[in-house]
């Protein structure tokens, strides 16, 4: 479903990321692993098309995304969600009015079916009833599953996910890994970039190991475990180690 | 009624703590001068940077400002064929007043901005904290030097200034008013506006140290992450514009009455 | 140097690009759905620069009005046609152009600043994510409620400035406010150029300013360094279109 094709990005003049090759088949949860903060953030910023790659293409369902623009990229967007490392809650809006936000740049529903589908997006992912409230009033691990609803608002099924745990609690953390396995949809992708290593296990069908920009390592849970790589190692029996922002 | 005087009492209130606050500093800042505290390779850093970073926009906005003045008082002299009052008039208003005033505000913008947002992200990131606990006093090292360095900067640059904007006055005296520069230039001298120029170069002064304090002040109380950098920078120009013309006044009033 | 000024060149050019896509943006009727959004900026940029636009006009208008009739008492003891001159004066330069250079001061860095935070948590990205376009929700309400107040604030700043200066007068030198008030200089011409200039400084500070803020790199940083290149290109740019409308003013009236 997406197909990666020797990708690669600098920033000012230093290379963040190589000729990445990889494909997630339809219905997998990747998890991207590996040391350092940069690369891998910048690579679901690639997936989606908010940046663009200095060289190699990112085709999903066969279409690639290189050299589109905001408008021509509409489209394949409104099939894809994002989870944003900071939430990036609108904070000039109420929650309700965020997770409706989709919605109404898509303009298909009436605003009583917007309202129900926001009220039901907030139940599931376990905030019913907050809509008047807004960002600034709410804990992070709340603002996190908000972000989540309005990812998820718009029927998106390919979903992306920046550090989804990043700054919570381990049981906020654990609810909103289990809300990642529920909203995953079969007929999409789920790509997963974290260092919570521990939790990710219980999620992620296949990894992708990133070290120093390139690809270490691609396979499933099994691979990995069996695996004598040091890098690898470091990464999985050791404590997860939290990147310096 | 009782919640506007609330409101009324609560800024005044906020004022008199923030002015109380930007003297408390201008005191620190004083104090470690005697006897001198101050880092001076920091103090070389900060005059360079403060220098290289004026220079050009003091420049670029002085020639400007000459310019538009000549075209102001030319709309006069095109009234009432006084041309020989051109010098005269757009020298004055440049010395004075204009001249320093726009420097000083185009100074706060490029210097006193880039101050409260390199402090700014210095506290944010906790580098400030950081010089605290190796024992370093964060006034004497890092506000006195850019004090001094914004003060003394300043002074040069509307000195330098001034006779830049009479260049860029001159240019359009030629082009537009078809009054040749050698004639503009003796209209200047003739007007004998030395005592204005000394005032403008004292305003200049004044307007650094004003400009240093402010910019100081704002960054070192910066907090809430990038978007408390930002906001800091903002009320930072805003406070520093007013004390611009705060004390413009007060220092034309004292000229005036000497 | 020249790559100072290509660096330069290019910007200007970005520049003219967000201009021309808030300006389509903004006859799109895009503002019409988000009328609440252009009342917030109308708010945040007029209402609350009020006390600010009063305090440094007035200080403006009193030192001008100090300092002229300083240096007049020297030469010819002639009061009369000072009142005349300094309203002209304020209403064709000093009252837009000093308010627009407050305007590009505290509302320049406000938008940046305001603006550059959302890039920094990024908003614009989630914006961008929604199929939203960030000229659309983020630079055209600035974009009209700017142009709108400093209108409003440059005519306001003119009768500030005015009134303050009639006082000095009165106070320091005993000129009634009669002989102070007077409009007998004042033309059409002036009116107009004064209103153009508003205009001028009212649509271009908030592009500057948001293409300042949407182009922030990095953290807190790049958020200071936004808020200062948004100060500094607002107020240069005021500084240059004054100097462009002056020129054409003149050459229309005495070319």
């Amino acid at each position: 479903m997406i197909d990666v094709r020797h990708l690669s990005i600098s920033y000012e003049g230093s290379p963040v990321l190589t000729d990445m090759t990889f494909r997630v088949a339809k219905g997998t949860i990747l998890g991207v692993v590996g040391a350092g903060g940069v690369g891998k953030s910048v690579l679901l910023k690639l997936l989606c098309g908010l940046i663009q790659p200095d060289d190699g293409d990112v085709q999903i369902d066969g279409l690639s995304i290189r050299g589109l623009d905001d408008d021509a990229l509409a489209d394949l967007r409104r099939r894809m969600g994002m989870l944003f490392q900071n939430y990036a809650l609108f904070d000039f809006m109420t929650v309700g009015e965020n997770v409706a936000f989709p919605l109404e740049q898509a303009r298909e529903d009436s605003p009583q079916d917007i309202q129900a589908k926001v009220s039901e997006r907030l139940s599931e992912v376990g905030l019913p009833g907050i809509e008047r409230m807004y960002p600034r009033e709410l804990s992070g691990g709340m603002k996190k599953r908000v972000s989540l609803a309005r990812a998820t608002i718009a029927g998106a099924n390919i979903l992306l996910y920046d550090d989804p745990a990043a700054g919570l609690d381990p049981v906020t953390s654990s609810k909103i890994f289990s809300l990642i396995r529920r909203l995953h949809s079969s007929e999409g992708v789920s790509v997963v970039v974290s260092h919570d290593i521990d939790r990710m296990v219980g999620v992620c069908d296949e990894w992708l190991v990133l070290h120093q920009g390139r690809i270490w390592f691609m396979g499933d849970v099994h691979a990995v475990r069996a695996s004598n790589d040091p890098v690898i190692a470091t990464l999985f029996d050791t404590q997860p180690q939290e990147a310096v922002r | 009624m009782t919640s506007f005087l609330t409101r009324i009492g609560g800024t005044v209130r906020s004022l008199v703590v923030l002015t109380g606050g930007m003297f408390l500093l201008l005191m620190k800042i004083l104090r470690s001068f005697v006897p001198m505290a101050c880092d001076s390779r920091e103090t070389w850093r900060a005059f360079y940077k403060v220098g290289v970073k004026g220079f050009p926009i003091v420049v670029l906005t002085a020639l400007f400002t000459g310019a538009i003045m000549v075209l102001q008082s030319g709309h006069y002299v095109a009234r009432t064929g006084a041309t020989s009052l051109l010098g005269w008039a757009a020298g004055f208003a440049v010395f004075a007043e204009i001249g320093p005033i726009l420097i000083g505000l185009m100074f706060s913008g490029r210097v006193g901005a880039n101050n409260t947002a390199e402090l700014g992200t210095m506290v944010v990131t906790e580098q400030v904290d950081a010089l605290r606990s190796l024992a370093i006093e964060p006034t004497a090292y890092l506000v006195a030097p850019r004090f001094l360095a914004m003060t003394l900067m300043l002074f040069l640059l509307t000195a330098m200034g001034d006779l830049f904007a009479l260049v860029g006055g001159a240019a359009t005296a030629k082009v537009m008013l078809d009054v040749p520069v050698g004639i503009f230039f003796q209209q200047v001298v003739d007007a004998q506006l030395l005592d204005e120029y000394w005032l403008g170069l004292l305003k200049g002064m004044v307007f650094g140290m004003s400009i240093a304090v402010v910019s100081c002040y704002f960054g070192l109380r910066a907090s809430g992450g990038a978007a408390g950098v930002g906001r800091a920078v903002n009320a930072s120009v805003v406070a520093a514009a007013i004390s611009i013309f705060v004390t413009d006044y007060v220092v034309a009033l004292l000229w005036g009455a000497m | 140097m020249s790559q100072a000024i290509a660096q330069w060149m290019d910007s200007m050019v970005r520049l003219g690009r967000l201009f021309r896509q808030t300006f389509t943006s903004v006859l799109k009727g895009s503002l019409r759905r988000r009328r609440s959004q252009l009342i917030v900026q109308m708010y945040e940029i007029g209402n609350k620069s009020v006390l600010f636009i009063t305090a440094t006009l007035s200080i403006l208008g009193m030192i001008s009005v100090f300092q002229v009739l300083k240096q007049v008492e020297k030469i010819v003891p002639d009061f009369s046609m000072i009142g005349p001159a300094f309203i002209q004066m304020m209403i064709r330069e000093f009252g837009p152009t000093i308010t627009g250079l407050m305007i590009a001061t505290r509302v320049g860095s406000g938008i940046a600043a305001e603006v550059g935070s959302m890039v920094v948590t990024e908003q614009v990205d989630a914006l961008r994510m929604s199929n939203a376009k960030p000229v659309d929700y983020l630079v055209a309400p600035r974009f009209v409620a700017c142009g709108i107040q400093t209108m409003m604030l440059s005519i306001y700043g003119v009768v500030v400035g005015v009134i303050a200066g009639s006082i000095t007068a009165y106070v320091f030198w005993n000129i009634s406010f009669g002989m102070f008030l007077r409009f007998d200089l004042v033309q059409w011409g002036d009116v107009v150029s004064g209103l153009l200039k508003a205009l001028a400084y009212g649509f271009t500070i908030p592009i500057v300013a948001s293409q300042a803020g949407l182009e922030t790199k990095g953290g807190s940083e790049g958020v200071g360094a936004a808020t200062t290149r948004a100060v500094v290109n607002a107020s240069f740019a005021v500084v240059i279109l004054d100097l462009l409308l002056s020129g054409f003013s003149y050459l229309v009236l005495y070319g």
